[in-house]
């Protein structure tokens, strides 16, 4: 399987500000991925530059085998992208804007756009500028899944809408998904959850890790451990036990790299008095604040990068 | 192609507004401009029998003019910022453009709402006072070129450089007072002996044409990279680099002067010179007192030149002596002193002198060499005809009036009003008859009428000078208009009076030159705040005229 996105070493500087450090993921073709962290991590500089909006600092994205930095023209038939501060030509109405639009894209599917617009109800009448922001973003889903990319990249696309547009917008979003490519940032975790394949974390312009959605729910569990009489926590705990902490006979924290038995006769190991263990899955808004709050870069002895990279592969 | 025509149908549609005005706006300027000289309104005939409708009609069109351009900076704005280059939240930025189609959709829209109406105003215009537009399709073309590489050039990449109307509107503001600020920075280091010399200027073109590649280059490159940085501070540099360079080029153009190269010396020179003092004690006021210069003039006479030629001062040079052996010399500088030709009364000549010079000179007898650099013409075409009623064409020169109306009771004729095609006509002697009484009462067989004459026009022939109107109106002014000592009554041009128009060609530059002995510079003094200046503090006497 080949990357539709990639990225090496990629950076990105604002005067004395480094938006994006040192970059490197791969997003395979076909998948989900969602870019997630929190507000001003350097999701939307990183999407920038992927779309050729922004010069990369250093190092280089590849985006549909394209070079970012050669981005331009006819390679954007191929491509769809949603970005929530996106200006769009406001003194248009819906009708006009994706009249407009049709001629550029030889591929243009006119019954998708129909059945898009039903399926959004679009007023296509009514001028961008008199639309509610829920609907823009409509009218912008719209204009950029009718001529089914390869390629989708969103910026925030659900950010400040109500649910159920969110839900209309992510229904659309996966009908074209067999299809093609969905690259999304957000600083929601629970919206991109249902739906994303792959998911990477980016703090202050970092990529803390990158990988399938099940790999990494899967290697992260919330672990309780009973023991029979209070001892001391340990030291030297491994380095996947992110925030451990004791409480009388009861030691709690989140592991970072479960894996199933192996990792239950770790602990039968380390607390031999141990009364009960229990491992429980965590949801991925857990996963992120636990990672966050640990204040850990890596969440394994490996490197991002090369996270991502075996991700990828 | 076809993108070209779908962004350029895009942008009609939503800049209809903005079209309709730039259009309604040429159109009204093509209507009401020619009003100063057609029809029955026409500005001559305002204070006479004609009212005051029609001076409203002038007084717009002349609003009008300013407003052309204007509109121009508007639509430019506005359809380059349609797709604005500045940003990185434009929904075009990822959309299938093509850069160079979109530019050439702009340049397409600039084409057929901007170019194309002011062209047709332009032959309208032309029409409508009496021109044939067909004899200057070039002229007209020459003079779109010129507006493209003074007006609209720059516009266009000032609008790709900025993001919306109002930050274009202040950073053409903030150009504006820029330039005039190093412009007066620059003029206080630049004493005004450092003056260019036309004809022989070519850091100044230099520098023109450097300023127009660098505006095409910005807006190629804003299209092609959306490097706004970059593109504003290579833009921003253009005009202080001209402005910045223009007295390091002025003092470069002294030195490396092609004056001399330019005007050579003839072994017989066209004209004698000499020396003709003013009267003693003449005094005026110095309207440059703060420059360090000092003004010598030199009032001079001119004989011998040919019948049919003329001979135009370009520019003079001093060279003084003093008896202690100090000498100095001016560089070449431009000069507007009147024309040599059979019968002129002379020519005053000035040149610059920086005040530490004269502080050296001052108050004492001098050996002085004024050397002119003059353009030499020949009278090509004279055009006899008594004077018409109303307006009438002049081959070669325009179309002409008698002027009535402001100052001129009785609707008589008190001069006359010429209009010519894109630029000033060649370099034309009139000469009329004036009466001394009012055309209406019977002339006493004993007036034989006054000689009256004047200079319009210019030897240089460019196809056009960029303006918006291409009908110009002809500025000169006649001698003998006016009755001295009868509290300055005017005199009239009745109709049928012989009228005069000598056209004139170049055919040549030369030098001249005299040589003046016992010559006294002027004597400066200073109170309340003004330079009074003697011009001639003592008698000059001339031992060596038409010296070369």
């Amino acid at each position: 399987m080949t990357d539709a996105i990639r990225t090496e070493s990629l950076s990105r500087r604002f005067g004395r500000t480094l938006a994006i450090d040192n970059l490197s993921l791969a997003v395979p073709e076909g998948a989900i991925y969602a870019l997630v962290g929190a507000n001003g991590a350097g999701k939307t500089t990183a999407i920038k530059v992927l779309m050729n909006i922004f010069r990369p600092t250093d190092g280089s994205a590849q985006v549909l085998g394209i070079d970012s930095r050669r981005l331009a023209g006819k390679a954007f038939q191929r491509i769809g992208y949603v970005s929530e501060n996106q200006e769009m030509p406001d003194w248009m109405t819906v009708g006009a804007l994706l009249d407009y639009y049709r001629p550029f894209y030889p591929q243009w599917d006119r019954t998708l756009e129909q059945q898009l617009v039903r399926q959004f109800d679009l007023p296509l009448n009514r001028k961008l500028k008199n639309l509610s922001r829920g609907m823009k973003m409509k009218a912008a889903f719209a204009s950029s899944l009718s001529y089914r990319p390869s390629l989708i990249i969103l910026d925030e696309p659900f950010s400040g809408l109500d649910p159920l547009v969110r839900d209309e917008l992510i229904e659309g979003l996966i009908e074209r998904a067999p299809e093609t490519t969905i690259f999304l940032s957000s600083h929601d975790l629970a919206e991109i959850e249902s739906f994303s394949s792959h998911v990477g974390y980016l703090e202050q312009g970092r990529l803390l890790f990158s990988e399938e959605m099940s790999v990494l729910t899967g290697r992260f569990r919330e672990v309780t451990v009973t023991l029979e009489n209070p001892v001391p926590l340990p030291e030297n705990l491994p380095s996947t036990w992110l925030q451990p902490q004791l409480t009388d006979r009861v030691i709690h924290f989140i592991h970072s790299g479960y894996q199933d038995q192996a990792s239950e006769l770790e602990l039968a190991k380390i607390f031999p008095s141990a009364r009960d263990i229990t491992f429980d899955p965590m949801p991925l808004r857990q996963i992120f604040l636990a990672v966050a709050k640990s204040g850990r870069l890596r969440t394994s002895s490996q490197p991002a990068h090369t996270s991502a990279e075996g991700t990828a592969a | 192609m076809k993108q070209i025509l779908h962004i350029f149908a895009k942008d009609a549609r939503h800049f209809w507004a903005e079209i309709f005005l730039s259009i309604a706006i040429t159109a009204a300027f093509a209507l009401f401009y020619p009003q100063q000289w057609v029809g029955p309104d026409h500005i001559h005939g305002v204070m006479g029998n004609q009212g005051t409708v029609g001076y409203q009609f002038v007084i717009a069109g002349q609003i009008l003019l300013d407003l052309v351009p204007l509109s121009w900076w508007l639509l430019i704005t506005r359809v380059v910022q349609a797709e604005t280059l500045v940003g990185d939240r434009q929904f075009w930025l990822t959309r299938p453009y093509e850069w160079p189609k979109l530019l050439a959709a702009k340049l397409l829209f600039l084409l057929a709402f901007l170019y194309v109406p002011f062209f047709i105003a332009q032959c309208a215009l032309l029409a409508e006072t009496g021109f044939s537009p067909f004899a200057y399709i070039p002229g007209l073309l020459y003079n779109l070129l010129l507006l493209t590489v003074i007006v609209v050039l720059p516009l266009f990449a000032v609008a790709t450089v900025t993001s919306n109307f109002a930050r274009m509107t202040l950073t053409l503001l903030g150009v504006f007072l820029g330039i005039f600020a190093l412009q007066a920075s620059v003029q206080h280091f630049l004493p005004r002996h450092f003056t260019g010399i036309e004809g022989t200027s070519y850091t100044g073109q230099g520098l023109l044409i450097l300023g127009l590649c660098l505006c095409a280059a910005v807006a190629v490159m804003q299209y092609a990279l959306r490097r706004a940085v970059p593109a504003r501070a290579l833009l921003f540099g253009i005009p202080a680099l001209i402005v910045l360079c223009a007295p390091l080029s002025a003092r470069i153009e002294q030195h490396y002067s092609r004056v001399d190269a330019n005007y050579p010396a003839a072994a017989t020179p066209p004209v004698q010179l000499a020396y003709r003092p003013l009267a003693p004690g003449m005094q005026e006021w110095e309207t440059y007192p703060d420059n360090g210069d000092v003004v010598i003039h030199a009032s001079l006479e001119g004989t011998g030149v040919a019948l049919g030629t003329v001979l135009v001062p370009d520019a003079a040079k001093l060279e003084v002596t003093a008896p202690n052996g100090f000498h100095w010399a001016s560089n070449w500088q431009e000069t507007a002193a009147p024309k040599f030709y059979a019968g002129a009364e002379g020519s005053d000549v000035t040149v610059a002198m920086p005040h530490a010079i004269y502080e050296q000179l001052k108050a004492m007898p001098l050996t002085t060499r004024v050397t002119l650099a003059l353009t030499q013409a020949k009278a090509t075409s004279v055009s006899h005809l008594p004077l018409p009623r109303q307006d009438f064409s002049v081959p070669g020169f325009g179309i002409c009036a008698p002027l009535t109306g402001f100052y001129s009771p009785f609707s008589q004729a008190t001069g006359l009003i010429c209009r010519s095609v894109l630029r000033d006509p060649p370099l034309t002697y009139i000469g009329v008859v004036w009466s001394n009484a009012p055309c209406n009462l019977p002339r006493p067989e004993s007036d034989p009428g006054v000689q009256g004459a004047g200079w319009a026009g210019s030897l240089d022939r460019a196809p056009a000078d960029p303006n918006i109107s291409p009908v110009q109106q002809v500025n000169f002014n006649l001698s003998n208009g006016s009755r001295s000592g009868r509290n300055g009554e005017s005199r009239y041009l009745c109709p049928d009076s012989p009228v005069t128009f000598t056209q004139y060609e170049r055919t040549g530059r030369t030098q001249a030159s005299i040589t003046i002995h016992d010559f006294y510079l002027p004597a400066v003094t200073t109170s309340n705040g003004e330079t009074h200046v003697i011009i001639n503090p003592t008698t000059t006497t001339v031992k060596d005229p038409n010296q070369h």
